[in-house]
C-alpha cells in the first residue's frame, strides 16, 4: 500500500542514509498510513534510491527528490534534487539566518563578543567545510557493524 | 516363492543400510563447513576501556612541581620560601589536586569566552576529562564496581551529548572531535549476539566473494592478453573486406576511419604494456 502511495507522490522529501554506491544516495522517506481497523495513521518508512553522481548527499541530511521518468537501474528509481536541509547547518526559511538549535549563530558570536573572544575558539566561517574528519575520527558516513570475527586487521567501522 | 521373498527382503536390507551410511557421510541437520575457514571469536572489550569510549588519548601527565590551582593566584605563594612552595606544589598535594589542573588545562581548550561555563563543547571537554583520569584509576582498582558504573554513565551521556552537538552544529562537532582527540561512531542499526554459526557463514560469503573477484580479474587480464592479437586481426579482416568490396563492385560499407580507429586503439594498448614494463 505505502509502496504504492510514496511511488505516485513525484516529489519527496527523504533522509539520506549511509550508502555505499558509488553514484546513488539511499533516502528513508516516511510515510503515514491509516490502519482502517483503528482509524489512525500510522508511520511507516521505506527506502529509496536516488542518483546522485556528485555524491552532494551526505549522511542526515534532509532532501528533496524527484522520480525519473523511467527507472535507471532496478534500484534507483529517484534523482536528487535539492538538498533542502544539511545536517547541522540548518537555515533558517523566515529569516534566511543560520540557527543552532534554538538560537540564531548571529546571536551567540554576539555574545562570544562581548564576553571577549577567545583565541584559538571555534570560527564558524574559517571552520573547514563538513567531512574533513570523516574516516578519521568521524565514522558516521558508513554503518558500523558488530564485530563478528578478529581477523587480525584493523577495521574501524566494526563495533 | 520363498527364495524371491529373502532375496527381495535381503535387497531391502542393503538399500537401508546405504541410506544409513549417506546420512552419516553428509548430514542434513548442522550446518558444518568443508571450508578452511577459521573463526575467532572477538575478545569482549570492556566498555570502560579508551578502545570503546573511543578516547584516542589518556590522561597527560602534569607538572607536578607547579603549585596547586587554587593557589596560582596568591601573591603570597609567589614570595614565600622555596620549601613552602614545594609544600603547597602538586607532588604533595592528593590526586584530586593533580585531576582539577587537567580538568581545567583541557576546559581551557575549548571554552567560547573566558566567562564560559555551561556551552554543549566544555560539558563535553569537562566530561571527557573525568573519563580519563577514571579511565586511569580503573587500570589501577579494576574491582571497584561504583567506579565502573560512573565510568560507564559519564561515557553514554557524553556520547549522547557528542549525537546531539552533531545535529545541531556538525562543523563545531568536527572541530571538537578533534581538538578533544575523540573518536565518534554511530550505533549499529540491529543488536544481535555474536554466534560461531552466523560468523562462519559470513566469513563464508566473503570467502565465496574473494574467489569470484579473483577469477573475474584473472579472466580479465587474459582477455587483456589476447586484446592486441585480436585487434590486428580485426584490421586485417576489415581490410580484407574492404578489398574485397571494392573488387566486387559492390557498396563499401568498411571506412578507413574506422580502421585508422582499432589502429589507434591497439597503439594505446601497446604504449600502456611498455609502461607498465618500463616501471
Amino acid at each position: 500500500m505505502a509502496l504504492q502511495t510514496t511511488t505516485k507522490a513525484s516529489l519527496l522529501l527523504g533522509r539520506c542514509v549511509p550508502c555505499l554506491k558509488q553514484n546513488a544516495s539511499k533516502f528513508k522517506v516516511k510515510k503515514l498510513e491509516l490502519d482502517t481497523n483503528l482509524l489512525m495513521y500510522f508511520g511507516k518508512e521505506e527506502y529509496i534510491y536516488a542518483f546522485d553522481p556528485q555524491k552532494l548527499c551526505k549522511t542526515g541530511d534532509i532532501v528533496l527528490i524527484e522520480e525519473l521518468p523511467k527507472k535507471m537501474t532496478r534500484l534507483i528509481t529517484h534523482a536528487v534534487k535539492k538538498v533542502v536541509y544539511p545536517l547541522g547547518d540548518i537555515t533558517d526559511p523566515m529569516s534566511g539566518k543560520k540557527v543552532v538549535a534554538g538560537k540564531y549563530r548571529d546571536y551567540i558570536e554576539a555574545v562570544n563578543k562581548v564576553y571577549g573572544e577567545k583565541r584559538g575558539a571555534f570560527k564558524y566561517d574559517e571552520a573547514p567545510p563538513r567531512g574533513w574528519q570523516e574516516g578519521k575520527r568521524d565514522f558516521t558516513h558508513r554503518e558500523t557493524y558488530i564485530k563478528y570475527h578478529e581477523s587480525g586487521e584493523e577495521d574501524p567501522y566494526a563495533v | 516363492m520363498n527364495v524371491a521373498r529373502n532375496i527381495l527382503s535381503a535387497a531391502q536390507c542393503i538399500s537401508l543400510s546405504n541410506i544409513t551410511l549417506k546420512t552419516i557421510c553428509c548430514r542434513t541437520y548442522a550446518f558444518k563447513s568443508d571450508l578452511k575457514i577459521k573463526w575467532v571469536r572477538p575478545e569482549k572489550i570492556p566498555c570502560y576501556k579508551p578502545e570503546k569510549s573511543g578516547d584516542l588519548e589518556g590522561m597527560v601527565d602534569i607538572d607536578k612541581s607547579k603549585p596547586q590551582l587554587m593557589f596560582r593566584e596568591s601573591q603570597e605563594l609567589a614570595t614565600a620560601d622555596e620549601t613552602v612552595k614545594k609544600l603547597f606544589s602538586l607532588e604533595f598535594a592528593p590526586r584530586n589536586k593533580s585531576t582539577q589542573v587537567y580538568f581545567s588545562e583541557i576546559a581551557e581548550k575549548v571554552k567560547r569566552h573566558p566567562y564560559d561555563v555551561g556551552s554543549v563543547e566544555l560539558q563535553i571537554a569537562k566530561w571527557t576529562g573525568i573519563i580519563r583520569a577514571f579511565q586511569e584509576l580503573m587500570e589501577r582498582f579494576p574491582r571497584d564496581k561504583r567506579l565502573k558504573v560512573k565510568l560507564k554513565e559519564l561515557i553514554d551521556k557524553r556520547k549522547k551529548h557528542l549525537k546531539y552537538l552533531r545535529r545541531w552544529d556538525y562543523k563545531r562537532f568536527e572541530w571538537l572531535i578533534e581538538v578533544l582527540n575523540l573518536v565518534y561512531k554511530p550505533p549499529p542499526n540491529k543488536f544481535h549476539w555474536i554466534t560461531r554459526k552466523e560468523s562462519l557463514q559470513k566469513l563464508t560469503d566473503k570467502y565465496c566473494e574473494g574467489i569470484r573477484e579473483e577469477r573475474l580479474e584473472a579472466y580479465k587480464k587474459m582477455l587483456q592478453t589476447e586484446q592486441p592479437a585480436f585487434l590486428q586481426e580485426k584490421i586485417q579482416s576489415l581490410q580484407f573486406i574492404q578489398k574485397e568490396q571494392q573488387n566486387c563492385g559492390v557498396e563499401v560499407t568498411v571506412t578507413d576511419e574506422e580502421i585508422e580507429e582499432v589502429k589507434k586503439q591497439l597503439k594505446k594498448i601497446e604504449e600502456r604494456k611498455s609502461e607498465v614494463n618500463d616501471s
